[in-house]
């Protein structure tokens, strides 16, 4: 579905992706864990047209898509749920879902999934008519991942959406992470906290200075010495 | 060595230019010297737009105001006791710079607690009052019912203006129709007041403007008063505009409200902006840029366009005026910077320094934080500061806080003893960073009380909460985007510094020593967190786990007793939250830091607080040791689930 291949990415001078690979299968749950820096959110910028890579390229759906402006992508069915947020904050929760579903053709499923973004997250429902910009660091988490799901892509790209969530919040976001893979959505899924991560995946890569190091199914990641030495802190 | 030789080079063409323009025969010199004058009024701009960030609309008010300052007070018209001495207009000159930071006060006062776009329409209508005013105080009559206590008061001159100026007078030198003696008076105040405006810029208070500039609320809760530092700024710009405008007044020996349109603040803030915002260089390159086009290259460009039509005959070139369309030039050249090099000609760098690859396997093996990396200074000035005589060095009782129906928080007592680690967690939404807000004075609490070392903190500033002794880092990172990682930690000691404007630009050995010493312990701090080498890089251009690194640096940097932190490893991988933990066991052991902490991280709160206080709907709903929170069935219930922490954990460090 999703075929990255060979990405080159600048920041100015600074090398962000140095010949990056990596592919998505349809109804999968895809996960990208590494450092800080080490080029997880610039995969995602780079998947969704926000930076340009410099060499490779980016098929979706057997489109090359490296050239086409972002919200082109979006209407191909991508969506995102962005690291820090950037939840409109002047606008309420409810405009903030349906802008999610600003590209959608379909109107009458908008509200179905209205609902559905609304049992997942009951807290929302509780802040329907406030400011985007009143909710908690958490509940804005929850918005920013609501109003992807609101797009209702055929991927969804989500970057860190366990940071700054209570525990119980982490279980249940991978949770429902799970539940939205299984009613069809495939994930890519940018994380910190890998072992989270690696338990709801169906495979894994390792990202390191800007290039995969290691890729294997979930599974087998959760035991590899490179993986439980440096993102799962054990010793 | 080149930077000297380029300013060598640099003196020699601007001491030798006005004698080559008369050798050659170019007449540019009265051009260049008005040039001049706009250039310092955009210098001075700088200072509140560029530095400060206050976007000013209606710098020509100030310069209106200088220029009129100088002339009522050195002009026979209305009969001022100033006109007429060999001094006067050295002493006016003073007054007019004295009179402009006073307004400039007076006028940023009512600004101060607006921002962006409301503040540039409040300029903006200054700018266009001041004009107005000067034109009607020409002719002023008050009657009341029949008794007219002023009649024809003429305080301006009105639109006629004031005429004659006085000239300065210096022995042997012609202040007369020879541009020359002109020149060289506003070269030297030029290059002064580009002297005082560099010391200004790299001190504890141009620090403090950038701060201001980059984030307001940061700022204040890293101890910047943002209510005088702003003013200053405000009145510091107005009174380079006195003198640009005594100078003007001087030299044109006559002014009329005509000058001080709003186009004038237009193209000055033009100025600023083409050659780069905040940055002296640039500003003086957009300045000379503009006042030559404007002076030489239009009047030149159009005589030889003529010349071109009545060669070839053709009528509309003959009678075609290009300075007519300079603001259509301006407008133009503004465009294709924006679009080109947005941050100016010569604007600030964005760009990481060369070489800034990360080496991601040298960052995953950052160095624990080890005791003799402590800095010395920073000890003793937390052991032998004010100490708490209560055991409870924060206090909290009854703290209530409603935002319209919501009830943030909801009568919430929580106490932080000296040395001791209190975590505060609960569900996302339950009011946690709300009472971090309320503690550090950004939100004033409804009822409760909130005492600090004894002291209640209920109704001050954030600034004097800092000043006090407690330090905060925020949920999502706010450190000062666009300056150095250095400059950011030297915001931090601001409120233990003390040099102000006099000193700032005079630097006595008192200052020098400060500024040296605040550097030392800069570098020090950034050496204890780990960030040593990393000094000049620009804060936005740091990986995450290194930007949150320095604001604990920064906080630190303001010497507190008790340490406020948000979420501080969220995003961090788990062993870069484990170095976070020594760390922050580290602080508490060896300086008896307090600290109170919110964290979402089980493994980190459960390892190192004492005691712990959940929120839930802006009620504690638990309190005690991590052990029994763990099994508090409510905690367990609304916060923790039944799945985490996955292994127990030892407490304590």
């Amino acid at each position: 579905m999703l075929e990255l291949a060979d990405l080159h990415t600048y920041y100015g001078n600074i090398r962000a992706l140095r010949g990056l690979s990596l592919s998505v299968e349809r109804g999968e749950i895809v996960t990208l864990i590494g450092g800080n820096g080490a080029g997880k959110t610039t995969t995602l910028r780079t998947i969704l047209g926000l930076v340009r890579p410099r060499r490779g390229s980016v098929t979706f759906n057997g489109t090359r898509v490296d050239t086409l402006a972002t919200d082109r992508i979006v209407r191909l069915g991508v969506a995102q749920s962005p690291e820090g947020r950037h939840i409109f904050p002047r606008m309420s929760v409810l405009e903030n879902l349906e802008l999610g579903a600003f590209a959608r053709r379909d109107r009458d499923g908008i509200a179905p999934d209205l609902e559905r973004v609304l049992s997942l997250f009951p807290r929302l429902r509780e802040r329907l008519t406030q400011k985007g910009g009143t909710l908690s660091g958490g509940e804005q988490q929850m918005l920013a991942i609501s109003r992807a799901l609101m797009a209702r892509p055929e991927l969804l790209l989500l970057d860190e959406p366990s940071m700054g969530l209570s525990p119980i919040l982490v279980e249940t976001i991978f949770r429902i992470i799970q539940d939205i893979n299984r009613q069809g959505t495939t994930i890519l899924l940018v994380e910190q906290n890998a072992r989270m991560a690696l338990r709801v995946a169906h495979r894994g890569y390792v990202i390191q200075t800007g290039r995969i190091v290691l890729h294997d199914a979930a599974a087998a990641l959760l035991r590899s010495d490179l993986v439980r030495k440096t993102y799962l802190g054990e010793t | 060595m080149n930077s000297r030789l380029g300013a060598a080079v640099l003196a020699v063409v601007l001491l030798a230019y006005p004698f080559v323009d008369q050798a050659v025969g170019l007449h540019t010199v009265h051009a260049v010297s008005d040039g001049m004058i706009y250039m310092l009024l955009a210098l001075g701009l700088n200072i509140v737009v560029g530095y400060a960030g206050l976007l000013d609309l209606g710098y020509a008010a100030f310069f209106a105001i200088g220029a009129y300052a100088m002339g009522l007070l050195n002009s026979p018209v209305l009969g001022s006791p100033l006109y007429g001495h060999a001094w006067s207009f050295w002493l006016c000159i003073w007054v007019a710079a004295a009179v402009s930071a006073l307004l400039g006060l007076v006028i940023g006062a009512p600004t101060l607690r607006v921002r962006g776009d409301y503040l540039a329409i409040i300029t903006l209508g200054f700018g266009e009052i001041i004009p107005v005013a000067i034109r009607n105080l020409g002719d002023v009559t008050i009657e009341i019912g029949g008794w007219r206590p002023i009649e024809r008061l003429n305080l301006t001159g009105g639109e006629n203006g004031v005429n004659p100026v006085g000239r300065p007078y210096l022995p042997g030198v012609p202040f007369e129709t020879d541009p020359v003696p002109w020149y060289f008076l506003i070269l030297i105040i030029g290059a002064a007041s580009v002297w005082a405006m560099t010391r200004l810029r790299d001190s504890r208070l141009g620090r403090a403007w950038m701060a201001i500039r980059e984030d307001e609320t940061a700022a204040d809760c890293t101890g910047v008063n943002p209510v005088s530092t702003k003013l200053l700024a405000f009145a510091l710009g107005a009174s380079f505009s006195g003198f640009a405008g005594s100078v003007y007044a001087a030299k044109l020996q006559a002014i009329t409200p005509g000058a001080f349109e709003f186009q004038v603040s237009i193209m000055l803030l033009c100025m600023v902006v083409l050659g780069g915002a905040g940055s002296i260089r640039g500003v003086v390159l957009g300045a000379m840029l503009i006042t030559v086009f404007d002076r030489v290259i239009l009047s030149q460009t159009t005589f030889l366009v003529r010349g071109i039509g009545r060669t070839l005959g053709v009528p509309a070139l003959v009678s075609l005026d290009l300075t007519l369309w300079r603001w259509f030039f301006f407008g133009l050249g503004l465009v294709l910077v924006m679009l080109l090099r947005p941050q100016g000609l010569a604007g600030r760098r964005v760009q990481p320094l060369a070489g800034a690859d990360v080496d991601e396997a040298a960052a995953l093996d950052a160095a624990p934080p080890r005791v003799e990396a402590i800095p010395r200074w920073l000890r003793e000035q937390i052991a032998t500061g004010p100490v708490a005589q209560a055991d409870a060095l924060l206090d909290v009782r009854g703290l209530t806080k409603a935002f319209g129906g919501v009830v943030a928080l909801n009568a919430v007592d929580l106490v932080v003893p000296r040395g001791g680690i209190i975590g505060l967690i609960g569900p996302n939404g339950a009011g946690k960073t709300t009472f971090f807000n309320v503690v550090t004075g950004l939100i004033r609490p409804d009822a409760g009380r909130l005492t600090f070392a004894g002291a209640s903190l209920v109704g001050l500033r954030p600034n004097a909460i800092v000043a006090r002794g407690i330090a905060r880092t925020f949920q999502s990172i706010r450190l000062f985007q666009y300056m150095t990682v250095l400059d950011n930690v030297l915001v931090g000691e601001h409120c233990r510094l003390e040099a102000r404007v006099a000193g700032a630009v005079l630097r006595p050995p008192r200052v020098r020593a400060e500024e040296a010493r605040a550097r030392e312990r800069a570098r020090s701090l950034l050496t204890f967190v780990g960030l040593s080498g990393k000094e000049d890089e620009l804060a936005r251009n740091l990986p995450y786990g290194d930007q949150r690194r320095l604001e604990i640096a920064r906080a630190l940097a303001t010497e507190p007793r008790l340490l406020l932190l948000d979420e501080p490893t969220a995003g961090m991988n788990p062993r870069e939250s484990h170095t976070l933990t020594d760390l922050i066991g580290l602080l508490r052991r060896e300086l008896s830091l307090s600290i109170l902490l919110i964290e979402h991280d089980m493994q980190v709160v459960m390892r190192i607080s004492d005691r712990i206080t959940v929120l839930d709907y802006g009620t504690r709903i638990a309190e005690g040791t991590p052990t029994e929170i763990q099994r508090h069935p409510r905690v367990i219930e609304a916060y923790l689930g039944t799945g985490a922490p996955q292994e127990p954990v030892v407490p304590g460090v």
